[in-house]
């Protein structure tokens, strides 16, 4: 009831302010996800979850708050090597992630369970299929672990579809991006 | 007249404390991935069981046992709530909120924790390892999530020591001996 309300309130604002926003950004007409975008939603994720606790997981299997544009927000556990959550692949969802090998040879969850373990999270670069196609294109997803009561090990991940993008400019943006957060009274 | 022969309210304590102990710490450790078991013993046997046992040994005089299970009991009860109060989005708790009402049990658990030295030596055991896991949890709710799993080791000992104790008054009637000693206390 209450997610019903601020759903409708969000989507009054959006409403209000897509015109203002549209002006500002151009990026947030594109089909495709932008990197402050990405950023911004695992921040969110990590937030909610810590905020939520393990209550919070099946939200992401669940919830279009969670889905956008091409991109969206997976939740899984390093240590208990598992998806934890996954709003477009079902079949994943409890499942073991740690022995998962992208076409190019690359061991996708073990770069990823690495970048995360860094305090300000990090980029990692694989190939995954963009939602509802069968080829794999190039990732790079942001992820970052959170605390999360009674349960160890939670990280929140997503990514976008780029070609050209290197993961050291990336690691500088999401620096940027967590900084001044740590530094607000 | 020859005195009724009462039962020992500690040993139903005992039980749910330990039980329920293990089994959230069979999710700590990553073996269980809900947590609804939790929920729901921590309502049953670790809370209203050991919350009656508690108020059940104000009747034999111990003061001890009378703060201990009844404390836990509500402890129990509490944490199930916490948890269903998430769920159902009751004045949520974050992981901070809950790091907070742990360090207040670790505190509780610290004053009973002085007189356990006196008591006998499993049962300052047990309160050893309860309040070295509090203080676990509670850093790991406070940066360093991944003491979790060392707490999670560390209070399957305690909740077998409970058990040991559990094991003690019962075994120890029924066989008529002292087959499980409880050792010397750590403080004379």
């Amino acid at each position: 009831m209450r997610n019903g309300l601020r759903a409708l309130a969000a989507a009054a604002a959006l409403m209000l302010a897509a015109p203002a926003a549209a002006q500002e950004t151009p990026d947030s007409s594109s089909p495709s996800a932008t990197v402050d975008e990405v950023i911004a939603k695992v921040l969110e994720a990590a937030r909610f979850l810590h905020d939520k606790g393990q209550a919070g997981f099946s939200d992401f299997n669940n919830s279009a708050r969670w889905v956008w544009k091409d991109s969206y927000v997976f939740v899984f556990s390093c240590l208990d090597d598992r998806m934890i959550a996954h709003p477009l692949r079902p079949d994943l969802v409890g499942r073991p992630i740690l022995q998962m090998v992208d076409e190019q040879g690359n061991m996708l969850f073990e770069d990823l369970c690495a970048a995360g373990e860094a305090p300000d999270g990090g980029w990692v670069e694989y190939w995954w299929p963009r939602p509802g196609e069968a080829r794999a294109s190039r990732k790079i997803s942001y992820t970052k672990s959170t605390p999360v009561s009674f349960q160890r090990d939670v990280r929140v991940a997503a990514g976008i579809y780029d070609d050209s993008m290197t993961v050291e400019e990336l690691n500088e943006r999401a620096e940027r991006a967590v900084t001044p957060q740590k530094d607000a009274p | 007249m020859a005195q009724e022969k009462l039962g020992n309210p500690a040993v139903v304590g005992l039980g749910g404390f330990g039980l329920t102990t293990l089994v959230l710490q069979f999710h700590n450790v990553g073996w269980m991935p809900s947590v609804g078991p939790v929920v729901w013993l921590g309502l049953i046997f670790g809370g209203l069981a050991q919350m009656i046992a508690g108020l059940q040994e104000m009747k034999t005089g111990n003061n001890f046992g009378y703060c201990a299970f009844t404390g836990y009991g509500a402890f129990w009860i509490a944490l199930a709530l916490l948890f269903l109060g998430n769920h159902f989005e009751i004045f949520q708790a974050s992981t901070t909120d809950i790091g907070w009402f742990l360090v207040a049990w670790t505190f509780f658990t610290a004053i009973l924790w002085v007189g356990s030295l006196r008591i006998h030596g499993a049962m300052a055991f047990t309160f050893t390892t309860l309040l070295i896991g509090f203080i676990l949890l509670d850093l790991a709710h406070f940066g360093f999530p991944e003491l979790t799993v060392v707490a999670g080791y560390e209070l399957m000992i305690c909740a077998a020591s409970a058990w040991y104790m559990m094991a003690r008054i019962i075994l120890n009637e029924i066989y008529g001996r002292e087959l499980l000693p409880a050792g010397r206390p750590w403080i004379k």
